[in-house]
């Protein structure tokens, strides 16, 4: 009898629950979703300091212990240059996020604004952006790269030398970031087009929703309708797009890397270890095995954290 | 009918550019509002009914200058609206409120039911932050809800509740008109109820004029003042609530008023329906003459040729129809 009259007084009393807090509940339920953001936290953790963490620097040789299997001293072993494997996967993870995060910025920037314009200014606008948009989807991505860096990479090296032996000024000597620019340049120029086409549905759909022209009856300004009422409702699928675009910058970059026209040794990145450990799989398989499985981790942490967050995001469309 | 009108609605037009066709090759106009004028007077409530399509909402958007009138005034103390740019409309938008049909979707999701009531308050400064809380409540309770529901978000909230957060905003402008856009269509039967009541209250409470849109005539005949019937952009007739429910003169409203049902089963029984024939034309291309000659049942010769004169057939009865008054 007790338990029918309290149980109505609980239900009253639910606290509100906002759209955002109602999708982390129903990501919290996803177990996939979850084991993603946790080994993207933990990868994202490693990134920020896990170069400080290590016990060896991904630089130092060690001649005398080549070709290690793993260890307790060496967890992931050795490479050809007594190198500890462990550590140069770990500032890996650090040139891999370094990319993902900064490429899916600068895309995420180009195709929210070419996207938005194009969405809420319309025509001519609407027509020119998507026909770039359009342009730059139909080149093939790995061509376009290879273009860039093989064309691009030895006038600007050559110009920082100049500039150096001119100025002795040591910054010109870090070529380490020319590869950098490089890759974030190329891969932003053909990642940003899929967040463009994203902006632009979306506020398309947004425009023409109820509550934009209940806004506009209240005499809001523009800019309250977009800053209230149309970005907060536009950014479900771009969180969930940028979850799986930065899943994606990953594996492209390391795909460069494979290739030699990404970050170049020294600098350890998962792609060129693994370009590295392919030579020798036969007699060293941790070599390609220990990249490559944290590759294919981070992958498919960001795939699974991206479904999570759709589901979570879009409640109806996943049932 | 002496007083002043509040606003004044002289001879608005709504034409919408559509392309056609698999490619857009085609362009088009939909007539969706010719040549209509009315008044409508401080206090009262004017209704306007008619088959969907007809151009009754398109009326009360227009109104507003949610879509650009083509041609034709608005006009409101004096001001023509349809004149005013977004910017100089903004002080106007305060006085002239709406209400939609869908409660579900003319709610933000993402904002609170305080801060969704807020912002209009906020922004066209009636009340200061410290103030609002205060403010958001009485407003939520002139419309029957608990105060509480100010944290609550619109996902959380059934119909009828989201419909009084709506009729909630547009009054936190402190306006002076609404437009009740199919207000109550979307909601149970029971829920109707409810709300008319609660815009009669509301009406009563704050002197409101309200603009009502509808296709419930049982509803219509409840509330109005006065009633307008569309057909197909153009008003076809408009009267006093008595006179046009009792005597109406138009072919068309003669035939709108005999769908509805009666209550009292002995009169149902005798009850004579007058089915139209046909279906309304597209507004895409709208008969010549009158628009209601290809299904009017007493059509003549001129009604093909000459667009029915708006005239007053009675005092305050207006109409369009070559049959009336022997034109």
């Amino acid at each position: 009898m007790s338990a029918i009259q309290t149980q109505p007084a609980i239900l009253a009393e639910e606290p509100p629950v906002s759209l955002w807090r109602d999708a982390w509940y129903r990501l919290k339920r996803n177990r996939l979703a979850i084991f993603g953001l946790l080994i993207v936290a933990l990868l994202a953790f490693t990134a920020l300091f896990g170069p400080y963490l290590t016990p060896y620097d991904f630089l130092s040789q060690d001649l005398a212990a080549r070709n290690q299997a793993p260890s307790l001293a060496h967890l992931f072993g050795t490479d050809d240059l007594g190198r500890d494997v462990f550590s140069r996967v770990v500032y890996g993870t650090r040139t891999a996020f370094l990319v993902a995060v900064v490429v899916t910025t600068i895309a995420l920037v180009i195709g929210t604004a070419l996207g938005a314009i194009a969405g809420f200014f319309g025509n001519p606008f609407d027509r020119v952006i998507m026909w770039l948009t359009d342009v730059t989807m139909s080149v093939p991505n790995l061509l376009l790269v290879v273009v860039i860096n093989a064309s691009l990479k030895t006038p600007i090296a050559q110009w920082m030398e100049a500039r150096y032996l001119a100025t002795l000024n040591p910054f010109y000597r870090e070529t380490v970031w020319i590869d950098f620019l490089l890759v974030f340049g190329s891969m932003a120029l053909i990642s940003w087009p899929p967040y463009a086409r994203l902006v632009r549905a979306q506020v398309l759909s947004i425009r023409s929703r109820p509550y934009i022209t209940a806004a506009q009856a209240l005499g809001l300004s523009n800019r309250i309708i977009l800053m209230r009422y149309v970005v907060p409702n536009a950014l479900g699928p771009l969180i969930v797009a940028v979850s799986a675009g930065l899943g994606t910058a990953m594996v492209l970059e390391s795909a460069f890397s494979f290739l030699g026209v990404g970050v170049n040794p020294p600098t350890p990145s998962w792609g060129n270890m693994i370009s590295d450990g392919l030579r020798v799989w036969q007699h060293y398989p941790h070599l390609l095995a220990a990249p490559a499985a944290v590759l294919g981790l981070a992958s498919v942490a960001f795939s699974f954290l991206g479904d999570g967050l759709n589901d979570a995001l879009n409640p109806r469309g996943s049932k | 009918m002496g007083a002043q009108p509040l606003l004044k609605i002289e001879n608005l037009v709504k034409h919408f550019h559509v392309r056609l066709g698999a490619f857009g090759e085609r362009a088009a106009t939909v007539h969706a509002l010719d040549d209509v004028s009315l008044d409508i007077a401080e206090g009262e409530t004017l209704s306007l009914v008619g088959e969907s399509g007809c151009g009754k909402s398109t009326t009360g958007f227009t109104i507003l200058n949610l879509h650009r009138a083509t041609s034709g005034k608005v006009l409101y103390k004096g001001q023509d609206l349809t004149a005013l740019d977004e910017k100089r409309m903004r002080p106007f938008r305060r006085d002239l409120q709406i209400v939609f049909q869908d409660p579900y979707s003319t709610l933000n999701p993402r904002m609170t039911v305080g801060e969704a009531i807020g912002e209009p308050i906020l922004f066209h400064k009636l009340a200061t932050k410290a103030e609002l809380e205060g403010k958001v409540a009485a407003l939520l309770t002139d419309v029957g809800l608990p105060p509480r529901f100010a944290s609550r978000y619109p996902h959380e909230l059934s119909g009828g509740q989201r419909q009084r957060v709506v009729i909630a905003r547009a009054l936190a402008c402190q306006p002076k008109f609404i437009v009740c856009d199919e207000a109550i269509s979307a909601l149970d039967v029971s829920i109707q109820a409810q709300i008319i009541n609660l815009l009669l209250d509301l009406q009563e409470k704050y002197g409101l004029t309200y603009l009502f849109i509808a296709h419930d005539l049982a509803v219509v005949r409840h509330i109005s003042t006065r009633v307008g019937v569309m057909y197909l952009g153009r008003l076809a007739e408009l009267g006093s609530r008595d006179e046009l429910f009792q005597s109406p003169l138009h072919p068309y409203t003669k035939a709108l008023l005999s769908a509805v049902p009666e209550t009292d089963p002995a009169l149902e029984r005798n009850r004579q329906r007058q089915v139209l024939q046909g279906d309304v034309p597209s507004p895409l291309a709208p008969p010549s003459g009158c628009r209601f000659h290809t299904r009017c049942p007493i059509a003549m010769e001129v009604c093909r040729h000459k667009v029915p004169r708006w005239k007053e057939a009675r005092p305050g009865h207006l109409v369009a129809c070559h049959a009336v008054n022997g034109e």
